[in-house]
């Protein structure tokens, strides 16, 4: 059974580093990650949002509802630990 | 040879994470313990938040926090400063992370209140009889 289990890790470890062969080098200035769309943000940011800290200003301004809700995330993890810990009375 | 050494030393960073996945992976699928397998679930997702953090990376760049007057005044050289976006979608990704793991301990603890154990195959047994 654990030979199994190390076949099956080898195989996806040889399938993912075969896919590294297409990526770009790392620290490319110009890999299709740093080139799209993250200049736009970085020339924008300051001078939309006045936020000198670019992750905070992405975080905070133009993805402010997907922050609001990974505070609903962390709510609702709460309350499934406090319902799964919690002992019946019965 | 001496063209997969270049490789490697190209996207170093592209393997480790790789060789961290497995570890994790192997955790997960090999391992009879339950706290193991949290374990290597852990594992597993911070080698892909490095993984992506790392996509975010400019040779020579700076950290994405600028002089706001003179950002406004002189504008921003946007090759210079390192990519924010992977660090603002990995927030996202360690706040799930941290609810799951939080979530599945509570789950262990159930369960050892009620079968005493956390191996699989005795709880199996112990759900069989």
């Amino acid at each position: 059974m654990k030979i199994f289990a190390l076949l099956a890790t080898l195989a996806t470890g040889i399938v993912l580093l075969y896919g590294t062969g297409d990526f770009a080098p790392w620290g490319d200035p110009n890999s299709p990650a740093n080139s799209h769309l993250s200049p736009v943000y970085i020339e924008r940011a300051v001078e939309e949002t006045h936020v000198p800290n670019l992750v905070t200003a992405i975080l905070g301004d133009y993805r402010g509802y997907d922050t609001m809700f990974e505070t609903v995330v962390i709510y609702c993890a709460g309350m499934a630990v406090v319902s799964v810990l919690r002992r019946s009375r019965s | 040879m001496d063209q997969l050494l270049t490789e490697i030393v190209d996207k170093y960073n592209y393997w480790l994470y790789v060789v961290l996945m497995m570890i994790g992976f192997y955790a997960m699928i090999g391992k009879r313990n339950l706290v193991k397998k949290l374990l290597g679930m852990n594992i597993f997702q911070t080698a892909i938040i490095l993984f992506y953090v790392s996509t975010g990376v400019k040779r020579g760049g700076q950290i994405p926090i600028l002089d706001k007057y003179a950002a406004l005044s002189h504008g921003v050289d946007a090759s210079q400063i390192i990519n924010p976006l992977p660090h603002v979608l990995m927030l996202t990704a360690i706040v799930v992370s941290v609810s799951v793991t939080g979530v599945a301990l509570a789950i262990l603890v159930r369960i050892y209140r009620e079968y005493g154990t956390l191996e699989e195959d005795e709880i199996l047994e112990k759900i069989r009889s």
